[in-house]
């Protein structure tokens, strides 16, 4: 069984004659332990797709399963507990709370899981030291370099065991040495056999990864590699 | 579990709030000034009815006061006759009328009064002689300061004895102790038996019933007075004098029951318009005064409880504007907690909790600023207030309410951001 399997899915904006299809008959299938770039011109629908995969959106019509089940009908609160239990987002701007800590940020979805305080500080910890920030527990976003706080963003996106990690651009804002590092960690984290799903417009890392799909003004197409 | 979630809610919203320590007690001050007011005015009410319920425990709740009332001037017999008589009032008749033929009634008391000018040594005073049965000073709260009370046996004997107020003696400026000293009213002697302590209560309420204590009025048995001075009053006018014939001028009913008060005032009412051709005479209930009381201190209470309204509902206004500018500010940590799981409810319970701490806060300080205020209303207009230990519940329970209620409309806007959007925004 695929960790997800997208059958037929589109995605309407605006209803009516002023309707714009951003996705057009998508199929996708990703099967556990792949590492899976997106690639596409801005505008080809591309964010749209991931919104969709990250249940951040509803497909207008299609059908979405994730690890088995059909949650491209689902209301608001189940798609809220799916996001917290079965999907990591890491995001090209980091996206941390600036007024939690370190710690607490990485705890967020563990909060939302309802996992005890303790179950959280020691998951936490576990996954922050593994990341190489087990020194940084109590600082603040804004007092870490950019690098750091993806190593966060990774931890935190880690901390339910997601079914799926979903990440956008998430070299995008680092220097080339951050970005190499935070891309070693993915790449690490994929022969530790994690799924992961990752955005991208740079040709260079999707070249460097087993799987890439292309998004093409709302169509995706599969680009076969040598190294596949 | 759910206690500890709360909890952990609770200290990130009391964290929230304490980053921006000015906005937030800003955001406060319409609390404070709205609990404060409430509690003012809870305090003052409370103070004022807690008045009103000693004046009528001490006027007695079970008592119906008749009074004596000269009629409006009749025409004069006779012009050219210098000397007349006129006769009104309350009736011996009456009493025992009243005594043997209205079933609620407990017991009554005669009181006769006469003006009498009177004199201590050689200093002339004018005053007002009460004869009363020696019942009276205890139903009426006038306590002997110096001296003794009337007894059964000054009644009996018709004694020449007589009970003054404190301010007459201030009148006579002496420093001998008044006690056991002579008082020669109108023909008679009198001794002396005792001061009246201080009037603790000096209130429109007694006015009204004409008990008020005025420094004038000296209390003699009412058998002594019946006999001595009999129930004519003569007033002497430039040339003309005056005869005035009250056999009694004020009698105080009391009823067995406090429910027997108002229909016995109105069997009194008839009986008494019935023996009478005029209305000479006049019905007091204690208990009526105190509803009329409590009635203008209701309007008083609504006209403050809608005041005190107004200002909590400007304070949850700026509680909810507050949030709405903080629901803006804060997007896009909206978009990232709605990304790791949280559903719309955990947004609408966090902001929730922010407004509903903000506004018990200023409540508790609204509470302590109520109490202040009271205080001072005290010290400048010498009212009467009571401050009860649990006007600090009431607070938090206003202010709570006022947090929940206005803070509604921010949180679920908060909660009905597109994640999406939210995410997006920086």
């Amino acid at each position: 069984m695929p960790i997800v399997h997208l059958e037929g899915i589109e995605k309407d904006y605006g209803t009516g004659d002023g309707a714009l299809t951003v996705l057009k008959d998508v199929s996708l299938d990703i099967e556990e332990g792949e590492f899976i770039a997106i690639v596409g011109a801005s505008g080809s629908g591309k964010t749209t797709l991931m919104n969709i995969l990250g249940c951040l959106d509803r497909p207008t019509r299609g059908r979405y399963e994730l690890s088995g089940t059909d949650v491209s009908k689902l209301g608001d609160d189940r798609l809220s507990r799916i996001r917290g239990k079965s999907i990591g987002f890491v995001f090209q701007s980091f996206n941390l709370i600036a007024q939690l800590s370190v710690l607490e940020n990485v705890e967020l979805p563990l909060f939302y899981d309802r996992v005890t305080k303790a179950e959280r500080r020691r998951r936490c910890l576990a996954l922050l030291d593994a990341v190489g920030l087990s020194h940084r527990l109590k600082h603040y976003p804004t007092q870490l370099s950019g690098g750091e706080c993806q190593r966060v963003a990774i931890a935190r996106a880690l901390a339910v065991e997601p079914a799926m990690l979903l990440t956008d651009e998430p070299t995008g804002n680092l220097d080339s040495k951050n970005g190499e590092e935070v891309l070693k960690l993915f790449h690490d984290l994929h022969r530790e056999g994690r799924t992961i799903v990752m955005v991208t417009h740079n040709p260079e890392i999707a070249g460097g990864l087993p799987r890439v799909v292309e998004m093409h003004d709302g169509r995706l197409s599969e680009r076969v590699t040598e190294s596949a | 579990m759910w206690f500890a979630r709360m909890w952990e809610v609770l200290v990130l919203g009391l964290k929230n709030l304490l980053r921006n320590k000015l906005r937030s007690f800003l955001t406060m001050l319409g609390m404070i000034f709205g609990v404060g007011s409430v509690i003012a005015m809870l305090s003052v009410g409370a103070g004022a009815r807690h008045e009103i319920l000693t004046r009528i425990q001490e006027l007695g709740v079970r008592n119906i006061i008749l009074n004596s009332v000269k009629p409006p001037e009749e025409v004069k017999p006779d012009s050219s006759e210098q000397t007349w008589r006129v006769s009104f009032g309350l009736t011996f008749e009456d009493a025992e009328a009243i005594d043997a033929t209205v079933p609620a009634v407990d017991r009554i008391l005669r009181v006769n009064r006469i003006k009498k000018r009177a004199w201590y040594g050689s200093k002339r005073l004018e005053t007002s002689v009460l004869g009363v049965e020696p019942e009276y000073l205890r139903m009426f709260n006038l306590e002997v300061g110096a001296g003794r009370p009337f007894n059964e046996t000054d009644a009996r004997d018709r004694a020449k004895v007589c009970l003054v107020r404190r301010g007459l003696i201030r009148q006579l400026e002496t420093i001998e102790d008044p006690v056991g000293m002579w008082l020669l009213i109108g023909d008679f002697s009198f001794q002396i038996i005792g001061v009246l302590a201080d009037e603790q209560f000096r209130s429109h309420t007694r006015k009204a019933l004409a008990i008020d204590g005025r420094a004038q009025e000296v209390y003699i048995p009412y058998s002594t007075s019946m006999r001595t001075f009999g129930t004519i009053t003569h007033i002497e006018r430039s040339g003309s004098s005056e005869y005035s014939q009250t056999d009694l001028d004020q009698i105080v009913v009391t009823t067995k029951e406090s429910d027997d008060v108002f229909p016995t005032a109105r069997v009194l009412d008839a009986l008494l318009t019935h023996h009478h051709d005029r209305r000479d005479f006049e019905i007091v209930v204690p208990m009526e005064l105190m509803r009329q009381r409590e009635n203008t201190q209701k309007v008083f209470s609504i006209v403050m409880i809608l005041i005190a309204s107004i200002s909590l509902l400007v304070g949850g206004i700026g509680i909810a504007n507050i949030m709405l500018a903080t629901i803006t500010e804060r997007t896009k940590e909206i978009g990232i907690r709605r990304a790791c799981g949280a559903r719309r409810r955990d947004i609408v319970v966090q902001f929730l909790t922010e407004t509903t701490a903000i506004a018990a806060i200023g409540g508790l300080f609204g509470c302590l600023f109520g109490i202040a205020g009271t205080l001072g209303i005290v010290e400048f207009t010498q009212w009467k207030a009571l401050i009860a230990p649990h006007y600090v519940g009431i607070s938090l329970v206003i202010s709570c309410t006022v947090g929940i209620l206005f803070g509604i409309f921010p949180a679920r806007r908060a909660a009905l951001m597109d994640p999406i959007t939210a995410l997006r925004r920086e």
